[in-house]
């Protein structure tokens, strides 16, 4: 009878059902263990269906990109979705959140709209 | 046999040329560039303008984006998995490298990173864990959490391409194998890196430096973008050192993945475009010269499945 209980927990503890009441800090071990997988596995999950703007631009590529051209920081336009260089007077397109650098995928910006520009700043 | 003599001829004739195209190209573009000094360089066997190649090499790639990955399981019958798994363990990142990807279009190489930078973490934890008996189950149940929210250490990774469709697959990819912190995608030329001076622990190119037009400019600007101490590892395809085998890879090269890019992508051009482009590469002496002339030092480079590709690496210091 008591091997038959023994057996018991060793197999709920296995299959990690719930753990036993009594005696187990191996039990309790092994519930703890494996809840930070699920959560972590959750998250991942979470990230894959639950992407809140995929394709938004990165705010953290900022520091770290500059214009190809003369190699000075950029501006981060929300309203066009652009990356601006107001000296050279050009905007690099962001498309599904990927930003393209590329000196010809870039866009002349007119006089005007450089004039509209101080207001936003 | 014809074709790799017409190779050999080709390159020795081509090389010359470019050469000297390079220098009054390189003086020109210094100045305006706008202006394009009409250098010849080679597509594959062609003979074609240096804008022209730019353009041609785009739409190679733009072409074969959506089967790229099938492709080179079939060509190099899944070894190009190995290549790639040995050029990570060389770089041997630790956390909290940033490492820039170029040419890193469907992110074989960023994601190999960040499994390696991640397992790396957990053999810290494990043997923190193991000198630390007494560590509560909260506190490591924590730990395990905030590996998820972002790359140990901080790592970074940026793969750089100038190729929008490569990066398409490339994310959607990241998207579907779960990858999204630390990784960043940018449409970005290898001749004109959008980055600033000394942002970078490691550079990689792979198989990607023989498509660019002008090599040596893509390796000053992988001299500019990495910090001092920083590394430059480029896996490319480079010569045969053994006839015999050589012969054989000739054969399978010409005869047999044309046909496999018509089965497969539905594009002989583009595959016959990059077996051609293999032959043209400079070969393993020549291109560490190369990487010499941007700066870089300790340039060394290892031979793999009997040089058929190569790893060069080299560090600015």
């Amino acid at each position: 009878m008591r091997g038959w209980y023994g057996s018991r927990t060793l197999a709920s503890v296995l299959l990690c059902r719930q753990p036993p009441p009594s005696g187990a800090g191996a039990a309790a071990a092994a519930a703890h263990r494996r809840s930070p997988g699920a959560a972590a596995r959750r998250h991942a999950s979470d990230r894959q269906t639950g992407q809140g703007q995929p394709q938004a631009f990165d705010p953290a590529l900022l520091e770290l990109l500059v214009c190809p051209l003369s190699k000075k920081p950029l501006r981060y336009e929300a309203s066009t979705n652009e990356l601006i260089n107001k000296e050279l007077g050009i905007a690099y397109p962001v498309i599904d959140g990927i930003p393209n650098m590329i000196p010809q995928a870039a866009r002349m910006i007119d006089r005007k709209a450089q004039d509209e520009e101080p207001k936003q700043t | 046999m014809a074709a790799s003599i017409g190779a050999v001829v080709c390159r020795a004739l081509h090389s010359r040329r470019h050469g000297k195209f390079l220098s009054i190209g390189r003086g020109l573009f210094s100045g305006a560039r706008c202006l394009v000094a009409e250098g010849e360089t080679h597509f594959g066997f062609q003979t074609v303008s240096e804008t022209e190649k730019g353009e041609k090499v785009y739409h190679v790639f733009e072409s074969v984006a959506k089967k790229y990955d099938i492709m080179n399981d079939s060509m190099s019958l899944g070894i190009h998995r190995l290549w790639k798994d040995i050029l990570l363990h060389q770089m041997n990142p630790y956390p909290g490298t940033q490492l820039l990807d170029v040419a890193g279009g469907t992110g074989d190489i960023a994601f190999r990173f960040i499994n390696y930078v991640r397992s790396q973490w957990e053999h810290q934890i494990r043997q923190k864990l193991k000198s630390h008996q007494n560590l509560s189950w909260q506190e490591i149940s924590k730990s395990y959490q905030e590996e998820e929210l972002k790359l140990p250490g901080g790592s970074q990774v940026v793969v750089c391409d100038i190729n929008k469709e490569m990066l398409k697959v490339g994310k959607q990819k990241a998207q579907h194998l779960g990858y999204s912190e630390g990784l960043s995608w940018v449409v970005g030329n290898a001749e004109e890196l959008p980055f600033n001076d000394s942002k970078f622990d490691v550079y990689t190119i792979a198989f990607g430096i023989r498509n660019v037009t002008h090599i040596d400019q893509a390796l000053q600007e992988a001299y500019r973008v990495l910090k001092p101490g920083g590394r430059f590892l480029c896996l490319e395809f480079s010569q045969v050192n053994n006839p015999l085998f050589s012969r054989l890879y000739d054969l399978y090269s010409f005869q047999v993945i044309p046909v496999l890019g018509e089965i497969i992508a539905g594009d002989w051009k583009s595959y016959q475009y990059l077996v051609e482009s293999i032959r043209h590469f400079p070969a393993q002496e020549e291109f560490k010269a190369m990487i010499e002339d941007a700066g870089f030092l300790k340039v060394e480079y290892r031979n793999l499945t009997s040089g058929i590709v190569a790893i060069h690496s080299g560090f600015k210091l």
